[in-house]
């Protein structure tokens, strides 16, 4: 065998200069060699007809036929693509180009930037198919859904984090995680079978790098400002129109707002109850590891104080991953101690009562001291008549205490049997010792308010999950066929335990409360049981087969039982398919504009559980209490109050999924879309059940109804890096369109399921609203008169005018609940996200945006307060009145006695609905990269500093606070009943690294 | 790798093991009585019934609840205070079915186990003789419920003879008295008899309600009740389970209850909040209170001491509880000037408070609700009596319930009175005796009289369309849900 000795130099293609550190190997062989400081090599090869692979991380390989040369020059170009990042699909990974299945990947980069309490609030706008809604409050998280809502119980995605499956609230801290990936159709989640139809969204957290140990700390600090709030009248304006309300009902106005006017009250509720609040986020990690080894130590600690009077979030973390190889063994743990405690009064919403609070009332006052009232709160009395609540003097009196203190993690044990071959043992757990403790001390904060004794009552569960889980994976290639797969048994055992007590009558000296249950002196509360205990056990597999790195399949299974349904239910099979064809990688296919083309399909089963326990079985209720006796003795009772369905089932969903990513300009623009259709079947309805069947405690549920979601995910991406000035920007969409096929058997005609003043019915979206439809005001009682049905019957004669209007969609002459017909959706149309990066020198920029369309609110804060009822009102109110016709707020007046009114006010009418619609600036940010000397002399690297603002714009037409709704549950999805508003941030910033 | 998928629940057991002996049998009972400290019933049922009849109505400046309760106002039919009184008298019917499905295939003694199913059948006619009252053409539901269940409309005549079943049924099974005492509360023969008088004089029955009244005012019941010497002694807490009371609802104070709902905890509310909704402004809701022109009718006469009618003051809380006036009058520790001032002329409802031995209120008032009153016995006997042309016998019955206050016999002042004015006379009496205890309603039913010719004394008549507001809408989230019920005429 003749050698042949070859010589050459490299060249980063960018910057021109030689090119040190890049592998050239011999095509076929183990032959290979690094560049040196001036990015020369020598190889010697077999032959002069050899070919040479080239490479270096982060660029383009490129193989080079010698073709008899035996010196080279070769320009190596950076890579943009992101063609080879490696995906974590569950049990297995995979090359992005490699993936069947729809599955999206987002950065932290993404992610981090914004200041956020939980992943999910992280996430929005960046991925196409999830919608993220916030929370808002600290350490509330945020509303998740992928690919639109299946189920009328739980939309909540699986959440794996370092492959335990466990919840991602806010007790995580974000800044631990390395990258996310969303698992949407049924392809990429089948391998969670019974528990994937919401979508999985895998976590992997940071892993410590070989080299020199490195401490990166981070530190960012941002003031939280509350949009303004209602616009409500100030005292003197008040009182101008209550004065009006009563007159123009024939009343006596209130002498509060008459003879016993005080100019001196002007209580501005909004701002007694709100105030600038703050985020704070620290973080240190210590990293580094050798050939065979690395850890990661990193500390945070996260605090959040609330817009809101007493609310705030604390959270600190302490999190270490080590991975330890010897010989054929690896093994490692990913684990996590958080402790997160969570103030706040923990009874009412202030959204609603700043806004519905009266301006003449003061927050604290001597004149409203009495013996229940030892603070002198302020609130309604019989002269200045409001049931708000009284912010200030809730805060003070109430307080809530949640800590969380968990551990959450796995440990894994690989080992490497044969070539290829791997075996797998991983113990994961989450622990999460809970403790709430509720004071509610002496005073009164609303009108009327009943006599209660004060009382501590304090909670402490034990949540545990435990998961057990032993796979084989097993990678070879033959020639062009590649094949990965794993096969494995996977159970959890989840349960939680819980233990209350309290005391009533607190002591307190000074004003001074004592704080545990044994110091108080009344009445002992005691309460232990166990709500959730259920165990998952499964079997799982997947072959990913690749033919030429053109032809893709992917077959996957899994085999769950769940002790949450009875006997006969409790097993079943998930399988699913997908395939996909790598077009560029075809001889025929030679576009100098389309650099990579794969096409995807595939379909498959999953599905979720939705049900408690032992929801399957009819219990016996044993807390009734009948008092029998002289002594008043309370005895036992005991009835089935909840019935029950023994047939329950999963949920399941089949989908299919269509798409294709494409490359073109070498990779600068990517462009992914995906066509999906699920059909979710067997979803369980919470049997809306008749009142005359005396059930209590929850509906019973029955696997009846059928949804289905389609729509298209588009996502883009430009990257512009040749030049100094670096940029890239990305877009993405999504459209969902849900219907409901079935609702199960409901009665005889009913294809529908009522849900307060929204109905899903088949054909028709999800939880639409289902109201009165209004047509403006009465002008005149002739108009009044002339409003007939085709009988002549006059439809609402106790209208006056300047009432609203309703339309009597059946034409029986009268407005009732027969007249309610559909007027809108809470779906959005469209949900689109964009993002712009760019960086010059050492300044870099960030924007996020979204945009939201196409859906409708119900503003439940303002139909409370243009009711007009015993309530402040609208500073730009302007009720209708005969010297002011030309207005669209009804007459005022108050309306005991007075059913117009009572109808202009009531809720289900699509005078509260709004359009939901918005743009927003989800972030901005700027930040500037020292490289001086100075730091360098330190040792400092990377460091660099930013200021950000979240939140800043928002374009909408909507009234209430904020656009941004979480609603009120699945079936009332766009019900604002004082969401909490995203505040907007304003951060600094600053990280290194040494 | 084969884990245990059977997980028992630890908390509950299931109905499967449950109904096997006497305990079983007994705490079945018991989850009935448990029903009247739910809010539909201990809370909104009797201000339900005093507000829509013509001695009370709502000034709560909660105006849906103000037009809904005696103001014949109710766009809404699943408005809330009515639908948790239609939801409780169900979740009453749903516990005692379970009871009368159950315990006659358990294995115990058999004159417990027929005084059981007495308390259920009682119980389950209750409940029906309320929503019947209220509702009217109900669904029946007679045994224990299914999710499935879609009974058509039972008409209200159908419902009272299923009342009538019960009913007779519960005599038979029920004890005049209890041996024990530790059994005080449970409803007896007496209760059930007097029942079964109201449900047959409700439907004009008046020679049938003869039966169940002779065993209560001259038969075995005669023995056994009593009017109280002091009446105000019916509404106190030092007093209950007095020898005047034939049926009443047990309630006691928790003071660490967190809920009203009877299945959420043990820890929930075993007492009642009228109090709190039916107590003046600045102590309670004030969600009922009294029409005034009541209080004139007790002004008319005089005992035969010459003094005030001692109901009165044992009735409202008014400017002239005391007669003395509004200075003296005691608002819980305040003089009524002090609360009100001089010139206010609102009245509340006294009975169930407990202003008599606190300054406030509160959800868990432990003082007795009394349903039937053996006054209410005498008075229905007169009326049956005199509707079957048996006048003069009529008379000492009602003599007797005006002796105890001190009024001077019927037979003295208005002697000889015709059938159709010794009936107006009884009219008077009962108002008198019984006013906001929740039977004017009834009464009113029962006489003929709703309709906008009261609405002199009542302003909230003056929206009554006959052939519609005797009886409310039926829940409009029921009729969603099963096609096969009709609504109520008018609606």
């Amino acid at each position: 065998q003749s050698s042949h000795l070859v010589q050459g130099t490299i060249i980063d293609k960018t910057t021109g200069e030689p090119f040190p550190g890049v592998t050239i190997i011999e095509k076929g062989t183990s032959k290979g060699t690094v560049t040196d400081m001036d990015g020369k090599f020598q190889l010697d090869v077999s032959s002069s007809q050899s070919t040479l692979v080239i490479s270096f991380i982060g660029f383009l390989q490129q193989e080079i036929p010698l073709v008899g040369r035996s010196t080279i020059e070769v320009e190596l170009d950076e890579d943009i693509s992101d063609l080879n990042e490696v995906v974590v699909i569950g049990y297995q990974t995979v090359k992005k180009k490699d993936l069947t299945g729809a599955t999206a990947v987002v950065g932290t980069d993404k992610t981090s930037r914004v200041t956020a309490a939980s992943l999910g609030e992280s996430l929005q706008g960046l991925a196409p198919g999830v919608s993220i809604r916030n929370g808002g409050a600290p350490g509330q998280g945020a509303q998740v859904e992928i690919r639109g809502v299946a189920s009328f119980i739980n939309s909540n995605p699986l959440y794996v984090i370092d492959g335990m499956i466990a919840d991602a609230n806010p007790t995580m801290n974000t800044n631990d995680i390395e990258s996310i990936q969303i698992l949407k159709d049924a392809s990429a989640a089948a391998i969670y079978g019974s528990r994937a139809a919401n979508g999985v969204i895998i976590i992997t957290t940071k892993q410590g790098a070989e080299g020199t140990p490195k401490v990166s700390v981070s530190a960012k600090f941002g003031i939280q400002q509350l949009p303004p709030g209602y616009n409500m009248m100030n005292n003197v304006q008040f009182a101008e129109m209550q004065r009006t309300q009563f007159n123009n009902s024939g009343l006596t106005p209130p002498a509060s707002v008459g003879v016993n006017f005080d100019p001196a009250i002007n209580t501005n509720w909004y701002d007694e109850g709100t105030r600038l609040g703050n985020a704070q986020d620290y973080n240190v990690t210590l990293s580094g590891g050798s050939k065979n080894s690395n850890y990661l130590i990193s500390g945070s600690y996260f605090e959040n104080k609330g817009v809101l009077i007493g609310n705030d979030f604390k959270r600190a973390a302490l999190r270490i991953n080590t991975k330890n190889t010897k010989g054929r063994v690896t093994f490692g743990e990913n684990l996590v101690f958080t402790n997160s405690i969570t103030n706040s009064p923990g009874t009412g919403n202030p959204f609603y009562d700043m806004p519905l609070h009266l301006p003449v009332i003061p927050v604290q006052d001597s004149r409203f001291i009495t013996g229940a009232n030892p603070d002198g709160w302020g609130k309604g009395t019989t002269d200045a008549v409001t049931y708000a609540w009284n912010p200030v003097a809730v805060n003070a009196i109430n307080s809530y205490r949640s800590n969380f203190a968990k551990v959450v993690g796995n440990a894994f044990l690989d080992v490497d049997i044969l070539d290829g071959l791997v075996y797998r043992f991983n113990a994961g757990a989450e622990l999460s010792f809970d403790h709430n403790k509720r004071m509610r001390r002496a005073g009164e904060w609303h009108f009327n308010q009943p006599a209660a004794p004060t009382n501590i009552i304090e909670d402490r569960s034990l949540f545990s999950s435990f998961l057990l889980e032993h796979t084989l994976n097993y990678t070879k290639t033959f020639g062009k066929h590649n094949l990965s797969a794993v096969v494995g048994h996977s159970q959890q055992h989840t349960k939680r335990d819980v233990l209350s007590a309290g005391r009533t009558d607190l002591q307190s000296f000074d004003g001074r409360y004592l704080n545990t249950v044994s110091s108080a002196t009344g009445d002992p509360i005691a309460d232990g049981f166990i709500p959730v205990n259920y165990t998952i056990s499964g079997f799982l597999g997947r072959a990913n087969y690749t033919y030429d790195e053109r032809y893709l399949l992917t077959v996957t299974g899994r085999y769950d039982s769940d002790s949450r349904f009875g006997a006969d239910n409790r097993s079943r099979f998930f399988p699913s398919v997908a395939g996909g064809w790598r077009i560029s990688e075809e001889a025929f296919f030679n576009s100098s504009l389309v650099s990579d083309l794969k096409f995807r399909a595939s379909y498959g089963e999953l599905g979720i559980v939705t049900v408690g326990s032992w929801d399957y079985i009819g219990f016996l209720n044993s807390n009734p209490r009948a008092i029998f006796g002289p002594d008043e003795q309370a005895y036992v009772g005991a009835t089935q109050a909840r019935l029950a369905n023994p047939n329950l089932g999963w949920e399941r969903r089949s989908s299919h999924n269509i798409g294709f990513d494409a490359g073109f300009f070498d990779d600068k623009l990517t462009i992914s879309a995906e066509y999906y259709n699920s059909l979710s079947e067997d979803v369980l309805v919470n049997l809306p059940i008749a009142w005359y069947l005396g059930n209590l405690g929850g509906e019973p549920a029955v696997n009846a109804a059928s949804i289905r979601n389609r729509g298209i995910e588009l996502a883009a991406t430009y990257r512009s890096i040749k030049n100094a000035f670096k940029w890239d920007v990305s877009a993405n969409m999504t459209t969902i369109r849900n219907r409901v096929m079935d609702v199960g058997n409901l009665g005889e005609g009913i294809d529908y399921i009522q849900t307060g003043i929204t109905r899903s019915q088949i054909g028709r979206p999800l939880g639409e609203w289902y109201v009165l439809k209004t047509d403006g005001l009465f002008q005149s009682q002739e108009e009044i008169n002339n409003y007939r049905n085709t009988n002549g019957q006059i439809i609402q004669p106790f209208a006056r005018p300047g009432d609203v209007k309703f339309l009597d969609i059946n034409d029986d002459g009268e407005i009732n609940q027969e007249d309610r017909t559909f007027v809108g959706s809470p779906w959005p149309t469209l949900q689109t996200g964009a993002q712009f990066n760019a960086s010059y020198k050492n300044f870099s920029f960030n924007m996020q945006w979204i945009g939201v369309f196409g859906h409708t609110l119900m503003n439940g804060v303002r139909r409370d307060i243009d009711s007009y009822q015993n309530t402040n009102f609208r500073a730009d109110i302007s009720p209708w009145s005969p010297d002011n016709t030309n207005t669209t707020d009804p007459r005022i007046g108050v309306s005991v006695g007075d059913p117009g009114l009572i109808d202009n006010a009531r809720l289900e009418s699509d005078r509260w609905l709004e359009d939901g619609s918005y743009i927003r600036l989800r972030n901005l940010e700027v930040a500037y990269n020292f490289n001086s000397s100075l730091l360098q002399r330190w040792n400092v690297s990377n460091s660099i500093v930013f200021v950000s603002g979240q939140n800043l714009l928002t374009f909408t037409k909507y009234s209430g606070l904020d656009p941004d709704v979480t609603g009120n549950g699945i079936l009332q999805r766009g019900f604002d009943n004082g969401n909490w508003p995203a505040s907007r941030i304003y951060s600094v910033g600053l990280q290194f690294e040494f | 790798c084969d884990p245990d998928l059977d997980i028992i629940n630890p908390n509950q057991p299931t109905i499967e093991v449950f109904w096997q002996n006497a305990t079983d049998a007994e705490q079945g009972v018991n989850s009935i009585y448990s029903t009247f400290a739910r809010p539909g019933m201990s809370r909104w049922m009797p201000i339900i019934y005093v507000t829509r009849s013509d001695e009370g109505y709502s000034g709560s400046p909660w105006s849906d609840l103000a037009n809904a309760m005696g103001g014949f106002i109710q766009p809404d039919y699943n408005f809330g205070p009515v639908i948790d009184v239609w939801v409780d008298c169900y979740v009453g019917i749903f516990r005692a079915n379970q009871v009368i499905d159950n315990v006659p295939g358990i294995e115990m003694n058999n004159d417990l186990k027929n005084r059981l199913l007495g308390e259920a059948y009682f119980l389950r006619a209750y409940f029906y003789y309320n929503l019947a009252l209220l509702w009217g053409n109900v669904p029946m539901m007679l045994e224990s419920s299914k999710p499935t269940d879609l009974p058509p409309t039972t008409l209200q005549a159908d419902v009272w003879a299923q009342v009538e079943l019960d009913l007779a049924r519960a005599v038979d099974g029920l004890p005049a008295v209890y041996a024990n005492s530790r059994d005080l509360g449970r409803v007896t023969k007496g209760a059930a008899q007097a029942l079964l008088a109201k449900t047959y004089m409700q439907q004009g029955k008046y020679t049938e309600a003869e039966g169940p009244l002779n065993w209560l005012v001259t038969g075995e019941g005669a023995s056994i009740y009593n009017l109280m010497p002091n009446y105000r002694d019916n509404f106190l807490i030092t007093s209950e389970n007095n020898q005047e009371s034939v049926f009443e609802w047990q309630f006691t104070i928790n003071p660490t209850e967190v809920t009203d709902n009877d299945v959420d905890t043990p820890n929930h509310n075993y007492g009642t909040s009228i109090s709190q909704f039916m107590a003046p402004p600045g102590i309670g809701w004030a969600d009922a209170e009294a029409r005034t022109w009541a209080i004139q009718e007790f002004l008319k006469e005089q005992t035969t001491q010459g003094e005030r009618d001692p109901r009165l003051s044992a009735s409202y809380l008014f400017a002239n509880t005391d007669e003395r006036g509004p200075q003296f009058t005691m608002v819980y520790g305040q003089t009524y000037a002090q609360r009100y001032g001089m010139e206010n002329n609102r009245a509340y409802f006294r009975k169930f408070l407990n202003d008599h031995w606190r300054n406030e209120e509160g959800y868990r008032s432990p003082n007795n609700y009394r349903v039937v009153r053996y006054a209410d016995v005498l008075l229905m006997y007169a009326e049956v009596l005199n509707a079957t042309g048996r006048t003069a016998q009529a008379y000492a019955h009602v003599d007797r319930v005006r002796a105890r206050v001190g009024l001077a016999p019927l037979s003295q002042t208005q002697p000889g009175l015709g059938q159709t004015a010794f009936l107006e006379q009884l009219k008077h009496e009962r108002l008198l005796e019984l006013s906001g205890e929740g039977h004017r309603w009834a009464d009113l039913v029962r006489w003929g009289d709703l309709g906008s010719q009261i609405a002199n004394r009542d302003p909230g008549f003056n929206n009554f369309v006959i052939g519609r507001h005797e009886f409310l809408p039926i829940p409009q989230r029921d009729l969603d849900i099963n096609k096969n019920l009709s609504q109520n005429p008018g609606w």
